[in-house]
């Protein structure tokens, strides 16, 4: 295992919540390792799975998907589409031999700053052991 | 897109709290080198007015049509930079932040590390800003109406405000009488102001009977909400009251009415006849017909002197516009299940809304505590009874009134029969403020005993009638029993009972025990994430009368600040149809929350449509599009696979 | 006069292109009024030399099926696309990979060991197994093409000017793609041919009797109901895959009541016609409880067959990783 191997992590957050947590991990000065990239989308309703399969293409180790918990959304139910979606999507990405642990769905409060930390953590460190995911571009024979 | 995107990016050192961590200069030296970056710059504070400057001059002077600034979270910012955009003649939805503050400096400590990061995020925000399309806000005329829903002290005060304003307020009321819980309750403080729940409710109501800018209807409830902010439509079902106008209150059809069941103004401690006045100063002054009880004996319709009954009468629809809507929709009093707390197995268990009841001098029983014609020597008072996961029938949280109001009623008590022992048991005295503390203080000079529990008392009722209250005192720690004349429950709060219903039309989010949820529980307590919509009042959970009044004037000065305006403006981030693509397949239209897509035909062919003051920019239609047609502006497909597939070139 | 010369050729595909091919019937008449046939293995007897000895680019289209999963394969492409103007994938194989490339969740190992060893049907007690070169008795060296680890879509082997899609293209696609081939009035390169720029529902007369909102409480596959032929198949639980499929097919499979597959492919706004399909058909599984989504969703027996039937190497993952890694 190299231990240089820093994964580099994607990480699709809702504006309301899971994007406000993560600043509040920022205000609040927790600390939790550099490569974890986040793309902000208004609801995680609007992720769509296409997404996360273009994020494990292009070179992520790992994605995160996270919203508000169930009952929360700002949306009234954007995360629950969300939930469907990704139930789905974690059976396909096992079939194409992505381990669980490289793809999460979580839901995390605005307040939630502590969960979110922990979370990134985690994913870093299940990651880290299982190593790269060495997904380069297969686009011809040679 | 037509033009090459010219892009500046604009660095901020927030002073050192992003320089401290990450190498600013070598963060704009790596933005110049980016795909079509004309510009890049730092600058201590760019959110400052010089700092702002440098982002105009930049526009001005490199002629650029997009740009990034990459500092504190968008949240704190955009909108400031937006501004700063619009003001140098570029459309303000050209701008993206890369979060380097909130999101990098502040969480890594490795200025290495951070500073790569930095790179990364600005890489990112550089690939979605050169996909960025020039956006006009979504604007819209804003109706000057108001409805309330809820005539209870925090609508009432809301309205009392509005219309001071001069804005038209419809109060809908689903119970035939306003006032609300508030003008249940007996002497509101232990002071010498005598001032009770229905002398407020008096108070609030001048200004709103005969007020000619607000429309009361009670017996009315709500059936559907369409439109939006500035303009919703509402449809709303006024059921019959069967007792016009034409009643003079003489009474002569209540004393030959033959149906009698539990008052509810009284909390069950008497019994009302099946037309009935609901109180002696309820507002409308009018009888009322309860149809539920009533037998349709006709007995009423004969004896009235001014042929106001009508039984015939049918419910009536009503149609409304207005601007904005605000929940006022308040609480109900925690009832407890018969025998908890030996609840209902006697009449010396009560709660504490029937013993203000009992205190009132124009109560049943005109003031005097007495049960089966003797007056209570041992009274204990049980707190938190429905609150504070004490059963398990109990709610979570704390309902913050009954503290105060526990003790207050005990020295109402003590004042009245001296001799009378009063004991206390709580988890914890939350006699919170400037005032209520001093009532605890108070108390105890006056002798009344505070004990503390942690498991639930057991209230053991004897076959004879008599009551012994057990339970394990926590500070002294041992096991004490009193025996009780009067065994009275401070019983909390909870949500009303149709509110489900109120806030499924309304769009409104709960928390897991039912309350309304605020937009935001610090910065935007009396909004609902529905914008246009307000929330006043216990309806959003636990407050007392003063809390109550203060959130309605709070949401109505909200409202104002919406109702002033001529016009809204929204962010025009919505859904949008690509009809060359969309087949019709009606996918879309099963995932929006608000009914904001139809179908719409056009030459035979079916196509989906967003109405866009409808739409609340989710986004989650576009996920599940299956064609690609629908797409969410500044939030495309192709804007975001370009924002992630950045997060690895290079 | 000189007529504009045409090349057919099949790769890993299953010979249903070439049956729709001859299902143009008296249109192939036409057809070859209009144009020389130079090369097509499957009904005529040119060889592969007489295609070498042509002048490149001197071919005005090649229509090449089925995937690239042989060496044979990479070399015919690669040649008719030196030979010819227009290169066009035609059918789903071709374009996406199609059904022989779901085999790309395996790996080449696996795939011979359970196509010679292990399957069910095969009888090879001598554990014999196809070699790249042997020396025959008689002193001569064979020779097989090579199995490559992986099977990929035509465009990631050549340059790919058009595509017709299906499985098979319907001959009334077919026709309509040659004619536009023919034309001489090209659309821009990278376009579909023959079909529509909407999905199927556009074209599926059921489209109108879906409710106002399309959501389902259940599962069904078409051996456990009997549907109702006159309703959208969606509604009734059948997994139709008609909103994420171009159309142009005219609803065939829908006119027999039965759900599409997909063969038509994705819509040009898609990345990933599997990631679309299943966020589109999960999102419309009625429920919030996430036990209650799990059951339902788990009556999708195998997802990847499902929603990759025909495009899992033009897929974003192309496969399994462990398959795809180097």
């Amino acid at each position: 295992m190299n231990q240089n191997f820093e994964p580099k992590i994607i990480a699709f957050l809702c504006n309301w919540c899971s994007y406000a947590a993560l600043d509040l991990a920022g205000t609040s000065r927790m600390k939790y390792p550099p490569n974890f990239l986040v793309v902000r989308v208004m609801c995680s309703g609007r992720v769509d799975p296409q997404f996360v399969l273009e994020a494990f293409r292009r070179g992520a180790d790992g994605v995160l998907v996270a919203g508000c918990h169930p009952g929360d959304c700002h949306y009234i139910e954007g995360n629950i589409k969300t939930l469907r979606r990704m139930t789905l999507l974690k059976r396909m990405l096992e079939e194409f031999g992505i381990e669980k642990e490289r793809f999460r769905l979580e839901w995390i409060s605005a307040a939630e700053a502590d969960k979110f930390v922990k979370v990134a953590n985690e994913m870093f460190e299940q990651i880290k052991a299982l190593g790269p995911l060495k997904l380069k571009e297969v686009n011809t024979h040679e | 897109m037509g033009e090459e995107p010219r892009i500046g990016v604009y660095v901020c050192h927030c002073g050192l709290n992003i320089a401290g961590t990450v190498n600013v200069k070598e963060v704009v030296e790596y933005a110049k080198s980016l795909p079509n970056v004309v510009e890049a710059r730092d600058y201590v504070f760019m959110c400052s007015a010089p700092g702002q400057d440098i982002i105009k001059e930049g526009i001005k002077k490199h002629n650029l049509n997009r740009v990034v600034v990459a500092a504190c979270s968008p949240t704190m910012h955009e909108h400031t930079f937006r501004s700063a955009l619009a003001e140098a003649g570029l459309n303000p939805y050209l701008l993206e932040i890369a979060n380097i503050r909130e999101q990098c400096s502040w969480v890594h400590s490795d200025k290495e590390a951070a500073t790569a990061k930095a790179k990364i995020l600005v890489r990112m925000a550089v690939a979605k800003v050169s996909l960025l399309e020039p956006l006009e806000d979504i604007k819209f005329k804003v109706n000057k109406n108001i409805m309330i829903i809820g005539g209870g002290v925090a609508g009432l005060s809301a309205a009392r405000d509005l219309a001071a304003k001069g804005f038209n307020v419809y109060l809908i009321e689903k119970k035939p009488v306003i006032g609300g819980n508030a003008a249940r309750l007996g002497r509101l403080a232990h002071t010498e102001l005598e001032l009770k729940g229905i002398d407020v409710v008096k108070e609030l109501s001048k200004h709103v009977v005969n007020n000619p800018n607000i429309h009361v209807y009670v017996n009315t409830e709500l059936v559907s909400v369409d439109g939006s902010v500035g303009d919703f439509k509402i449809r709303l079902i006024k059921n019959p009251r069967y007792v016009n106008e034409k009643c003079n209150l003489c009474g002569e059809c209540a004393k030959v009415c033959p149906v009698e069941v539990p008052n509810e103004y009284e909390f069950g401690l008497t019994k009302r006849k099946a037309i009935y006045l609901p109180y002696k100063e309820a507002y409308p002054p009018l009888y009322v017909i309860d149809p539920e009880s009533c037998t349709r004996c006709l007995e009423c319709v004969k004896v009235c002197p001014t042929n106001a009954i009508n039984l015939n009468q049918k419910p009536e629809e009503i149609e409304l516009r207005a601007g904005a809507i605000m929940v006022a929709a308040g609480h109900e009093p925690y009832e407890p299940p018969i025998g908890e707390f030996g609840y209902g197995l006697s009449n010396r268990v009560i709660t504490l809304f029937q013993l203000e009841r009992m205190l009132d001098v124009e109560g049943p029983t005109n003031g005097e505590l007495k049960i089966n014609g003797t007056q209570p020597k041992n009274i204990v008072f049980i707190m938190c009874v429905g609150s504070l996961n004490t059963t398990p029938n109990a709610y979570p949280y704390c309902s913050r009134m009954c503290c105060a109001s526990t003790i207050k009623n005990a020295l109402i008590i003590k004042d009245k029969y001296p001799e009378a022992n009063i004991y206390i048991l709580h988890k914890d005295i939350r006699t919170y403020g400037r005032i209520d503390e001093q009532l605890y203080i108070k108390a105890g000079e006056k002798l009344i005993r505070f004990a503390r529990y942690g498991e639930a008392p057991n209230v053991i009722v004897s076959p004879n009638g008599s009551i012994n209250v057990r339970f394990f005192e926590e500070t002294v720690q041992e096991e004490i029993s009193i025996p009780a004349d009067l065994v009275v429950l401070s019983v909390g709060m909870k949500p009303p009972k149709d509110i489900d219903k109120v806030r499924t039309i309304i769009k409104v989010g709960c928390g897991p025990e039912g309350f309304l949820r605020e937009a935001h529980l610090k910065l935007r307590p009396v909004e609902a994430a529905t914008d246009g919509v307000y929330l006043a009042g216990t309806v959003t959970g636990p407050k007392n009368i003063t809390e109550s009044i203060e959130s309605g004037s709070a949401a109505a000065s909200k409202a104002l600040s919406l109702l002033t305006k001529e016009e809204v403006k929204v962010e025009p981030i919505v859904a949008v149809v690509n009809e060359e693509i969309c087949s019709g397949c009606a996918i879309c239209i099963g995932m929006c929350p608000y009914g904001a897509i139809r179908l719409k035909v056009q030459e035979n062919v079916r196509v989906a449509e967003v109405d866009p003051a409808l739409c609340k920019s989710c986004g989650t239609c576009v996920a599940a599009c299956p064609s690609g047609a629908m797409q969410q502006y500044s939030f495309k497909d192709k804007q975001l696979k370009n924002q992630v597939a950045a997060a690895f070139i290079g | 006069m000189n007529k504009p010369k045409i090349a057919l050729y099949w790769c890993a595909s299953c010979g249903g292109c070439e049956e729709a091919q001859v299902d143009l019937a008296e249109k192939i008449l036409d057809l070859v009024n209009l144009v020389d046939i130079v090369f097509w293995p499957v009904a005529m007897d040119y060889k592969l030399e007489d295609v070498e000895k042509l002048p490149d680019g001197s071919i005005t289209a090649s229509l090449i099926n089925g995937g690239i999963r042989l060496s044979e394969h990479e070399y015919v492409v690669k040649l008719l696309r030196k030979k010819s103007k227009l290169v066009v994938a035609y059918g789903a194989c071709s374009a996406w990979g199609g059904v022989p490339g779901l085999a790309n969740l395996y790996s080449r190992e696996e795939i011979l060991k359970y196509v010679y060893h292990e399957a069910p049907t095969v009888e090879n007690p001598q554990k014999i197994q196809p070699q790249l070169k042997i020396k025959a008795e008689e002193g001569a060296t064979l020779e097989l093409p090579e199995v490559f680890p992986r099977l990929l879509p035509l465009d990631l082997v050549v340059d790919v000017d058009y595509y017709i899609p299906g499985c098979p293209p319907t001959p009334d696609v077919t026709w309509k793609a040659i004619e536009t081939l023919l034309s001489g009035n090209l659309p821009a390169k990278g376009s579909v041919l023959g079909a529509l720029d909407k999905s199927l529902c556009y074209d599926c007369p059921l489209n109108e009797t879906k409710p106002e909102k399309v959501l389902i409480k259940d599962i069904k596959r078409p051996h456990e109901v009997i549907a109702d032929p006159s309703k959208c198949l969606l509604t009734q639980g059948l997994m139709c895959l008609g909103p994420v499929t171009r159309g142009g097919c005219g609803a065939l499979c829908i006119k027999a009541a039965m759900p599409c597959t997909g063969c038509f492919g994705p819509l040009n706004e898609v990345m990933d016609y599997g990631g679309k399909a299943a966020s589109y058909f999960a999102s419309i599984i009625d429920y919030s409880d996430e036990e209650e989504i799990k059951k339902v969703l788990g009556k999708i027996l195998d997802p990847m067959g499902i929603f990759y039937r025909y495009s899992l190497p033009a897929s974003r993952l192309r496969g399994k990783i462990t398959v795809m890694r180097r």
